[in-house]
């Protein structure tokens, strides 16, 4: 079966400490996975990695059905091959507006003369206004990102993900500071894009991960200690005493 | 397309009638015209404050918009007039060295001509030899094109290798910096091949146009300088409008961000970088024929300095702030220093602005940084907020 993202003994050591041991990892075309672990566990470290922010020492990413390594991009053209990511600290350019946010993140040519000489169409309007529905900033199209509530930001750089039409999402911990509501909203929005897109979501929360009902990648100390449905991690005794257990003495 | 650009930002709009009436009336009241309410000497130092506004809002362009502290545009603008003044220097010098060698029984040849140029412009160096750099010097058209290539390769290589290197903040500042004060340092030295500290002069008389009045002179570049301005404000207006505008005010508020959208961040900045730098030396070439002489002080690192406090005061990411910013300030500090302010005696000592005016000016940076951030051009935010 054809992978859509496959990483394959990657290590990298900051200073002497080993943030990613010999970890291999794969992501189907079509998929909604949870990786889950405790801190320092590598999540983060391997989001960098795939997004081309931190080179490992060794190992390889590949990518698609071309097999390209993506260990020679750079940030801008790993981003540009399909993989979006939505940080955990919500960043949204906050000086502009929402509409200016989405219209920067979506699927358009990203040369500096095409930008330049960009003009605005109807038919990117209207991309531009259904992702503003979808994650119910409509009618705040026009007001600046600055001015949003902390909710709002993250939908916003969740909008900004799908407005960019990636093949692979990266998704720090997307359900951080928002209510019951929002993140059912959240779930779903994630779920219907695994439909059609890898779905990578990074989160510490149990309940939201147990509602988004996909396979489970719990990381600890760098690599995969286990894999599968969650109910089958959290039987599993060594993600127990290294995670859960922590978690709940 | 172009009706609805200006209707979406109607500061433009504003910004080029204001300065189309300006025009007109200096260009009335001058002594060209024979009203002569405003001197020439005036007319120059007006046309030559639209020059400095011109640079000053590549300056917002580069820093304001993009978050690149250049402390290296005022050297571009240096280029730009050293490009000029060799075109200026050297046609002008041929053609005095053509009347004083006609006079003689033999008709010189052209060797002749050309030693006795060499003579003239360098021999206060010691020197009567053509450096290479002066190659094009007889050529106006080739000249004008060094104007503008120039300062662009040379921004273009260096702004490359800086942002390649993903050399940012206060670092980048300083190898502009180091860049600035390298170029000063190699222009004074006498070998440079462009007069060392003695620079170019005799700027003000243009060739060709021997008998036409400085009165007449000034207003024409008073006028180009105006022109210049208001080109650079729309082109600059349409450049951080739109998409562009927003991949390049991202890059400013967070550039690793922008990266992630899959933008090369270090292209759009290499093009700001050079653009900003290409403008800067067409404001250079208009400004120093109006001061009738460039050199490498012009260039030391102080003026790029100041090129930053006029935007800071005038207000940074606003292309009118940026131009109110260098009028203001440029012109108050002609003042201060031009022994224009009074002195103030307190009784025991006596403020003489011509030493203290720097002092001032160093104050008002830090407290529009403390307490104003926006700069002058904030309040007509503040205006604009208050209308109903």
């Amino acid at each position: 079966m054809s992978m859509l993202l496959e990483v394959n003994g990657v290590s990298v050591t900051f200073d002497g400490f080993r943030a990613i041991n010999n970890l291999s990892i794969n992501f189907a075309p079509a998929e909604l996975r949870a990786i889950i672990g405790p801190n320092g566990a590598g999540k983060t470290t391997f989001m960098d990695i795939v997004t081309g922010k931190t080179k490992p020492d060794e190992g390889s990413v590949v990518w698609g059905e071309k097999n390209i390594s993506l260990l020679g991009l750079s940030e801008s053209q790993i981003a540009r091959v399909g993989i979006g990511r939505k940080f955990q600290k919500p960043t949204v350019f906050e000086a502009q507006s929402v509409r200016q946010n989405l219209a920067m993140a979506l699927k358009t040519p990203r040369g500096p003369l095409a930008v330049l000489m960009h003009k605005k169409t109807k038919k990117n309007a209207e991309r531009i206004e259904a992702v503003a529905e979808q994650i119910g900033l409509y009618d705040s199209m026009t007001s600046t990102a600055g001015a949003l509530s902390h909710g709002q930001k993250q939908w916003l750089e969740i909008g900004m993900l799908l407005a960019q039409q990636p093949r692979l999402m990266l998704v720090d911990e997307p359900a951080a500071g928002m209510t019951p509501d929002e993140r059912e909203k959240t779930t779903n929005i994630l779920k219907a894009a695994a439909k059609t897109t890898a779905v990578v979501v990074v989160e510490h929360d149990m309940d939201f991960v147990r509602r988004l009902d996909c396979k489970v990648t719990v990381l600890h100390e760098g690599a995969v200690l286990a894999e599968g449905s969650l109910d089958y991690v959290t039987s599993n005794q060594t993600v127990i005493d290294v995670y859960l257990g922590r978690a709940h003495a | 397309m172009r009706k609805t650009f200006l209707m979406q930002n109607p500061s433009v709009l504003w910004f080029i009638s204001l300065l189309a009436v300006f025009t007109i009336a200096v260009t009335l009241m001058s002594e060209a015209t024979g009203v002569s309410l405003i001197s020439t000497s005036f007319i120059k130092t007006l046309g030559k404050t639209l020059c400095l506004c011109l640079v000053a809002i590549a300056m917002d362009v580069v820093w304001g918009y993009c978050g690149i502290l250049s402390l290296g545009h005022f050297a571009f603008f240096g280029i730009g007039g050293y490009a000029i003044g060799m075109w200026l220097m050297y046609a002008r010098t041929e053609t005095i060295v053509a009347q004083s060698l006609a006079s003689q029984p033999i008709p010189p040849t052209s060797q002749e001509i050309s030693d006795a140029i060499g003579n003239q412009i360098f021999g206060v160096v010691g020197s009567s030899e053509f450096p290479m750099i002066w190659a094009f010097a007889d050529n106006l058209f080739l000249q004008l094109l060094m104007v503008v290539l120039v300062p662009g390769l040379l921004a273009l290589v260096f702004g490359w290798l800086a942002f390649r290197s993903r050399v940012t903040g206060v670092y980048l500042s300083i190898l502009t910096q180091a860049m600035t004060l390298a170029l000063a340092l190699y222009l004074f030295q006498n070998d440079s091949g462009l007069r060392g500290n003695n620079g170019l002069s005799g700027l003000q008389n243009i060739p060709g146009f021997e008998d036409t009045s400085q009165a007449t002179i000034s207003i024409v570049f008073f006028m180009a300088s105006a022109l210049a301005l208001g080109a650079g404000y729309v082109f600059f207006a349409w450049i951080v409008s739109g998409k562009m505008g927003s991949v390049v005010k991202g890059i400013r508020d967070n550039e690793a961000r922008v990266r992630f959208l899959g933008y090369h961040v270090e292209s759009y900045k290499l093009f700001i970088f050079t653009t900003t730098a290409v403008v800067a030396a067409i404001s250079g070439a208009l400004y120093y024929p109006q001061a009738g002489i460039i050199n490498p002080g012009e260039i030391a690192p102080i003026a790029s300095i100041y090129l930053a406090v006029w935007v800071a005061i005038g207000g940074r990411g606003r292309l009118y702030g940026a131009v109110i910013g260098a009028a203001f300030v440029s012109l108050l500090s002609s003042w201060f220093t031009g022994g224009g302010a009074p002195d103030i005696n307190l009784g025991f000592y006596t403020i003489q602005w011509t030493d203290w005016w720097l002092v001032l000016l160093g104050l008002s940076f830090v407290a529009v940084t403390l307490f104003f951030p926006k700069g002058i051009g904030g309040l007509f935010d503040y205006l604009v907020r208050k209308q109903p």
